[in-house]
């Protein structure tokens, strides 16, 4: 018997730990925070807790910075970390960083314990990275759901609030039909093809006998489908503006970047890279979608008086434009798309955070009359709103122009000038609504309005003005996504620089 | 055994879990139905593993039953925290009754 186990050795696979160190760093802080958590000082909870999540984050970051231009194949072929998983995990834990300083003064991390609110955001920040990394269909299955299932317990994280855990169930409910889907779709392109790493499937579609198989093309489409609920593209998009709504606001606004980063990197990973030569069957099916998706996302805002729900719908408008990236299957496409996710972080991130301070500051809610006269009274959070919706809109000078001018170069370039076209005029209806949250916080005065109205009802006396502040690191975060989206609006060559390193990660488009 | 009755049977699964999901209002049932559609995947995953004569499928297969399992735990802790929310008020009162 000792024989025997002596003679049976498992034979692990080799481990490059330096290219899997950020996400080791993700996991291990979040194992650490969630035990730090449990400390009964109130003190260690509300600041070492979140103090120590932003060092995680950073350690994950510089680690990404280390392995820049370092593409490594990890856990034999279950991972690949390369440029494009790397820009993209950066946005992600950029995102993450923000999130965890927009919910310092927050309810949701209160309610929930701190410990576990970070801890939980810690997790699903490491689902981002393994599923941007995903090379075969389980670690993409794993990630997708390591970066979900956390999730859906943050939207309720603020147990006290009906909305929230609404929002969080419905999440739940609505993602895991998308997942279902998605694994199902899984399936049958492994039936199809007989292989679920990615490679084997390219090896299995490039031979071109495969292409018109009804087994792969339906497993084609439902994975789409899955991936399109994680992305909110119409007619997969209904859950968005409730779970926005719904969930606690540094929340949303976490996911709503981070997401989208995390599933549209897959997008490009699988569709760009293994079922490329499929393109001819899924691009014009995908290119419809888009164009639903701008127009539902864009019409739908307009009529939108809760700022979260304008935005949710406005996300939806966006991952349109980003669909279009990802179907023409060029380099170029590949690179807009990189490039878009990364400045939708600045965009979205900026006017979160300035909905985030007025939600605390008046009884408005997130509705836009808590905006009405912002610009003589807070200039400081009325500037990074307004950056933010005209670099939404695609206004020339901020970074959203950018972005959009290289989107549709990349259409047009892939033959897909129609879609340009839409995108264009999608663009041209979302000035509506984004400028309407502009023209109430510069044209109308704010006298008698953000003084009059009380707090709280019942509120105490020492809540008379607005002069209740939200707290400096939101008008922080707030100022500084603002200014990135000036800065890499005038001078976008840094990120842009960045974005085609990252095009340069799949190796089978032109 | 031709793969095409388990895939059919996979099939139907899927469809009935899907149609559950859309008309049930319960969310339990709901639940229930996810685990369906996540169970017809399973099963098209382990006869396509037959088919092909590798493992791949059988051991996706595995990790998604932990993976559902996690799901689920979720979705029963919301729906539990969404029907204690009414619970306190209700318990409240019963102090109040006992002095």
């Amino acid at each position: 018997m000792n024989a025997l186990l002596a003679v049976a050795q498992i034979k692990g696979p080799h481990l490059d730990w330096a290219g899997l160190s950020p996400l080791i760093a993700l996991l291990g802080g979040a194992v650490t925070v969630l035990l730090l958590g449990l400390l009964r000082n109130r003190l260690v909870r509300r600041i070492c807790v979140p103090l120590l999540t932003m060092l995680v984050l950073a350690a994950a970051a510089g680690l990404s910075i280390w392995r820049w231009h370092h593409a490594a194949t990890l856990v034999s072929g279950a991972l690949r970390v390369d440029d494009l998983s790397l820009l993209l995990g950066l946005v992600a834990i950029a995102a993450a960083a923000a999130c965890v300083l927009l919910s310092l003064r927050a309810a949701a991390p209160a309610v929930a314990g701190e410990g576990e609110y970070h801890a939980l955001l810690l997790s699903t920040v490491s689902g981002m990275v393994v599923l941007l990394a995903a090379q075969n269909f389980v670690t993409l299955f794993l990630g997708f759901e390591l970066l979900s299932i956390p999730l859906y317990v943050l939207c309720g994280s603020e147990l006290r609030r009906r909305g929230s855990l609404e929002s969080g169930l419905k999440y739940l409910i609505v993602g895991s039909v998308g997942s279902a889907t998605l694994l199902y779709g899984l399936a049958l392109i492994y039936g199809a093809t007989g292989s679920t790493d990615f490679s084997g499937v390219a090896a299995a579609l490039s031979s071109g006998s495969l292409a018109s198989d009804p087994l792969l093309l339906t497993g084609v489409a439902l994975t789409a489908a899955g991936l399109c609920f994680k992305c909110s593209v119409a007619p997969f998009h209904q859950w968005t503006p409730d779970v926005y709504q719904g969930a606690p606001t540094p929340i949303t606004a976490f996911q709503a970047v981070a997401t989208k980063a995390a599933a549209f990197g897959i997008f490009l990973r699988l569709f760009d890279g293994a079922l490329i030569n499929a393109q001819p069957s899924w691009g014009p099916i995908l290119a419809a979608l888009a164009a639903i998706t701008i127009i539902v996302g864009n019409v739908g805002a307009l009529g939108q008086s809760s700022l979260k729900r304008m935005l949710a719908y406005s996300s939806v408008a966006q991952a349109g434009y980003m669909l279009g990236g990802v179907l023409v299957s060029t380099r170029l496409g590949l690179q807009a798309t990189v490039f878009y996710l990364a400045i939708y972080l600045f965009m979205n991130m900026a006017a979160f955070a300035v909905i985030v301070a007025r939600e605390r500051e008046t009884g408005e809610g997130d509705d836009i009359a808590g905006m009405v006269g912002l610009g003589s009274s807070r200039p400081l959070l009325a500037w990074p709103m307004t950056l933010a919706m005209l670099s939404l809109a695609g206004i020339p000078a901020t970074a959203g122009f950018i972005g959009k001018v290289y989107l549709i170069d990349a259409l047009v370039d892939g033959g897909y000038a129609w879609l340009a076209v839409v995108l264009v005029v999608g663009s041209m209806i979302s000035l509506a609504y984004y400028l309407r949250v502009v023209a109430a916080m510069w044209m109308r005065p704010s006298a008698g309005v953000a003084g009059a109205r009380p707090i709280m009802a019942g509120g105490s006396a020492e809540a008379p003005t607005a002069t209740r502040l939200s707290g400096l690191e939101v008008s922080v975060v707030a100022a500084l996504f603002g200014a990135a989206t000036l800065v890499f609006g005038i001078v976008p060559s840094p990120l842009l620089s960045l974005a085609r390193d990252a095009g340069k990660a799949l190796t089978g488009i032109f | 055994m031709a793969i095409g009755w388990y895939l059919v049977v996979s099939a139907l699964i899927f469809c009935i879990g899907a149609g559950g999901v859309l008309t049930r209002r319960n969310p339990l049932v709901i639940l229930l139905c996810l685990e369906l559609m996540l169970n017809a995947a399973n099963l098209a995953l382990v006869a396509f593993a037959r088919m092909h004569g590798g493992e791949d499928g059988q051991i996706f297969a595995l990790i998604v039953m932990v993976v559902a399992a996690c799901e689920v735990t979720v979705g029963l802790g919301l729906i539990v925290a969404l029907y204690r929310r009414r619970l306190p008020i209700d318990v409240d009162e019963l102090h109040e009754l006992q002095g």
